[in-house]
This record gives C-alpha cells, sequence and structure tokens, in this order.
C-alpha cells in the first residue's frame, strides 16, 4: 500500500485549533482526492495554527502539499521550496487581497516610517512579507521593529491611544475599521498592492509532474461543482484560481 | 483560506452553572414549571453539553436549553436566572452552530450584561465570570467578540465579588494567561487550587482541581 502524503493547513496568527479545524480539512482532503481522481485515502490533511509546529510538519518526508496565507509562503517559500499550484478565492474576499497600514491621526502620514515605531500585525511572523510585498512601497529601515499579534484589536487599542505602534491590517480587518468606537482616532496611511489571501503549493516538488496536474484541476474544478462547493463554502472558499504570485521587491 | 478558521471556532465551552444532571435523553422532557425548574435544567443540558463529544447530542442538548431559556423569558424577563440561563443557552448554540456563533455570541454577552446589571451574585458571580470566558475564548475583532483585556476586567469582577469561589479564580488566571501576564495566570491557577483543595469532595471540586493542575503543569 502506497504512503498516505498528507496536506498541511497552516494559518499563524489567526484564531481556531487543530481539533476544531480538523474535519473541515479532513472534508477537504477527500472531496479534493475524489475530484483529482486520486486512490480514496491517499491524501491526509492536517491543520495546525502554529508557525513554528507548522513548518516542523511541513519539513515531514509525508507533506507534499501547503495550504498557506500568501504571507507564509513569501516568508517561507524559499527555505521549504514551496512551489505554488492555486490560489485561493476567499468568501467576501476574493483571490487577492490588500493590506492596510493603520495610524493614529496626527501621527504617521505616509513613508519613510521613522524612527523607534513598531509594526503590529496578524503577519507579523513573516517580516519578509510585510517589507517586500505589503509594505514594499514603504522601504522599510532594517532596524524598524515588526510584530506578531493574534490580537489586533489590542493593537489598534495601542495606536489609538498614541504609542509608537502602527497596525498592518488585512482587508477584512480593514474593511471592520470603522465598527471601532475609536475609529475617529485611526487613519489609514498606506496600502499594499493586490496580493494573494491564501497559496495551495507544492513542497520541495515532492509531487510528481502528472499529480500535481490532477491535482490542480481538482482544485480550479472544485467551486464549479455542486458537492465541492458545499466543502469550499464550508471553509469560507468559494473556489480557487490560478496563482499569481507578485515578484517581491528586492531586498534593500 | 485563513478566513474559515475563525469562522469554524467560533463555538466555546461555556459551563458555569451547578445543577443536577438530567437522566440521559430518550425523548424531549418536558417544560419545567417554574423559573427555578428552568433554570436549573438549562445548568444541566450545558454540564451534559460539557462532557459530550457527540455533535448531535449537543444540538439536542442547545435546543432544549433554548427552548427552556424562551419559556423562562416568557415568565419572567427580568429575572436574573432567565438572562443568565438564556446567555448559557446562547452559547450551547454557538458551540452547536458554529457558522451563527458570532451573533450568537454577541447576544449572549448582552444578556450576561443584562443578568450582571440584575444581581452580580448570582451563581457565585457568575455573569461576570461568564463574560470573562467568552471574551477571553471567543475570537477577536473582526471574527468575534472576543476582547481578554475586556475579559480580563469581567474576571476580575467576579474574584472581586465571590473571591472564595475556584472557578473565579481559574476564569481570571485564563484571562491574565491570554493578556500575557504568566506570573498573574500561575498565582491565580494556585489560589484556585488551594480554595478548591478546601472544599469537601465533589465531580466539581475535582474536575477544578484538574484545570489548576494541568494549567500549573503547562507553565
Amino acid at each position: 500500500m502506497a504512503a498516505v502524503s498528507t496536506l498541511v493547513f497552516c494559518a499563524p496568527g489567526y484564531p481556531g485549533g487543530a481539533g476544531d479545524a480538523q474535519p473541515f480539512v479532513d472534508q477537504f482532503a477527500k472531496a479534493a482526492v475524489a475530484t483529482a481522481g486520486w486512490p480514496e485515502g491517499s491524501l491526509a490533511a492536517v491543520y495546525d495554527p502554529s508557525e513554528q509546529s507548522g513548518l516542523q510538519k511541513l519539513g515531514g518526508p509525508d507533506a507534499v502539499l501547503a495550504f498557506v496565507p500568501f504571507a507564509f509562503f513569501v516568508q517561507h517559500a524559499a527555505a521549504l521550496h514551496l512551489t505554488p499550484l492555486a490560489q485561493a478565492d476567499v468568501v467576501g474576499v476574493g483571490a487577492q487581497e490588500r493590506w492596510t497600514l493603520v495610524a493614529k491621526v496626527g501621527g504617521v502620514t505616509g513613508p519613510p516610517l521613522l524612527p523607534g515605531y513598531t509594526i503590529l500585525s496578524v503577519a507579523g511572523y513573516a517580516p519578509e512579507f510585510i517589507r517586500r510585498s505589503a509594505l514594499q512601497a514603504w522601504a522599510l529601515p532594517p532596524d524598524v521593529r515588526i510584530e506578531s499579534t493574534g490580537q489586533v484589536l489590542s493593537a489598534l487599542r495601542r495606536v489609538a491611544a498614541g504609542e509608537l505602534v502602527v497596525a498592518l491590517l488585512d482587508q477584512t480587518q480593514a474593511a471592520a475599521l470603522p465598527t471601532l468606537p475609536f475609529a475617529a482616532q485611526l487613519k489609514a496611511v498606506g496600502q499594499s498592492p493586490p496580493l494573494p489571501v491564501a497559496i495551495v503549493a507544492i513542497v520541495d516538488s515532492r509531487l510528481s509532474a502528472a499529480r500535481a496536474k490532477s491535482f490542480q484541476a481538482a482544485l480550479l474544478k472544485m467551486g464549479h461543482a455542486a458537492a465541492g462547493a458545499d466543502t469550499l463554502g464550508a471553509l469560507h472558499l468559494q473556489g480557487f484560481v490560478m496563482p499569481q504570485i507578485p515578484r517581491p521587491a528586492t531586498a534593500p | 483560506m485563513k478566513r474559515w478558521i475563525g469562522c469554524t471556532v467560533l463555538a466555546l465551552m461555556v459551563v458555569a452553572c451547578r445543577a443536577p444532571l438530567r437522566p440521559a435523553m430518550q425523548s424531549t422532557p418536558p417544560v419545567p414549571g417554574s423559573v427555578e425548574g428552568l433554570a436549573a435544567a438549562i445548568a444541566s443540558d450545558a454540564q451534559r453539553s460539557d462532557v459530550s463529544s457527540d455533535s448531535r447530542i449537543r444540538a439536542e442538548l442547545a435546543t432544549e436549553a433554548s427552548r427552556d431559556a424562551e419559556a423562562c423569558m416568557a415568565r419572567e424577563p427580568m429575572n436574573v436566572a432567565c438572562l443568565y440561563g438564556r446567555a448559557i443557552a446562547q452559547g450551547l448554540e454557538a458551540r452547536a452552530h458554529p457558522t451563527r456563533a458570532g451573533e450568537l455570541l454577541r447576544t449572549m454577552l448582552g444578556d450576561l450584561a443584562a443578568a450582571e446589571a440584575a444581581d452580580a451574585g448570582y451563581d457565585h458571580a457568575g455573569p461576570a465570570r461568564v463574560q470573562g470566558l467568552v471574551l477571553v475564548r471567543a475570537p477577536g475583532w473582526p471574527l468575534g467578540p472576543g476582547d481578554p483585556e475586556a475579559g480580563l476586567a469581567a474576571a476580575r469582577r467576579a474574584v472581586a465579588l465571590r473571591p472564595e469561589y475556584p472557578p473565579n479564580h481559574l476564569a481570571l488566571a485564563e484571562a491574565l494567561a491570554k493578556t500575557g501576564d504568566l506570573n498573574g495566570a500561575r498565582k491565580s491557577y494556585e489560589l484556585a487550587h488551594d480554595l478548591a483543595q478546601a472544599l469537601p469532595s465533589a465531580t466539581d471540586r475535582d474536575g477544578w482541581l484538574r484545570e489548576a493542575d494541568q494549567a500549573l503543569r503547562k507553565n
């Protein structure tokens, strides 16, 4: 019997434990395998909310596919030899999103970011993404502090309180800004170009070209088939599109 | 991809009441005839839901608790037992129906605030304690109503009101850990452990001791 391959889901900074998400990723793997025409049970799925243990799982020999936020992809694509296969089309967001830099009214107004400021973001675990993709137009100084936070509300309170921090928000967070009681004290001072939301990628060429092709075709098809759409809907996805990876800014 | 994670895990465990368990569900039990009976029935459903791993049973318990909560509200809408009971029932619904959890938990927090205003000491400061747990455990803005700082404030209110009740210290410890005060969390877990240890042996006490011990081993 052939060894089971694994699809590793990893979304650092976002809520959710492995146990909560597991039934949904199991269902996704099952549906994708069926659509791809792979043998039943030949692909397992695992969800990991932590960057470090997600990386460990992706380093395992059974990990053939990764499903990760674009920030994770930018940060780790080179080290993990990730080859993009498809780009997620997320309900309410789309296949691309813009990230927004938020500062206190009367504080930062535009680049450059002054010395002493810290950037807080759910994507703070991926400084390469922040420097070279999301805030590439800001040419951040090498010593700027970037911190990861899953507590975006607390981060925005710190911004509004006048601390030397700015917050980098994803599209959903930025869209919800007006709902905050202290929204009047915040303003958007910069925006990224459109960037992919999440990527399905092959890990370290561990999938043959034929299997990669059939899996990619399955992903692209899933949003159009009723059964696939149900599975995707449970994950707040509406389908997949061919990957369009923007070229990151070169390192200074 | 990331967005669904928050949307599927809004459900959280909120068991704050102590009451005898109902017998195993064979058929829909009759609606209790008094506010006290309804509140006890909801509390019992919450306890059973807490120990059940079967999603179908949890959904049935949520439906039953919601029915009892609405019956309670129809009788005495300003009674703390009904407000608190409806909040607990909404927590069970949120567990059973994660896609509606954001809306349910917001309503739950509203009922808990009303219950706290009506009688803050009810169920050993339950309204504040449960608010603390919900605010700490729920996904944060903008996906859900989670707000660890507000959760910490609520847990502190519960401890201030009923410092002798171990679950209040467990809730405070969880809030302190979530907001980064690991030393404070450890002290609260130790206090919860000591308070529980001093109580006569019972199922609840053993559960509190277990929770405190597990957390202390992790730190």
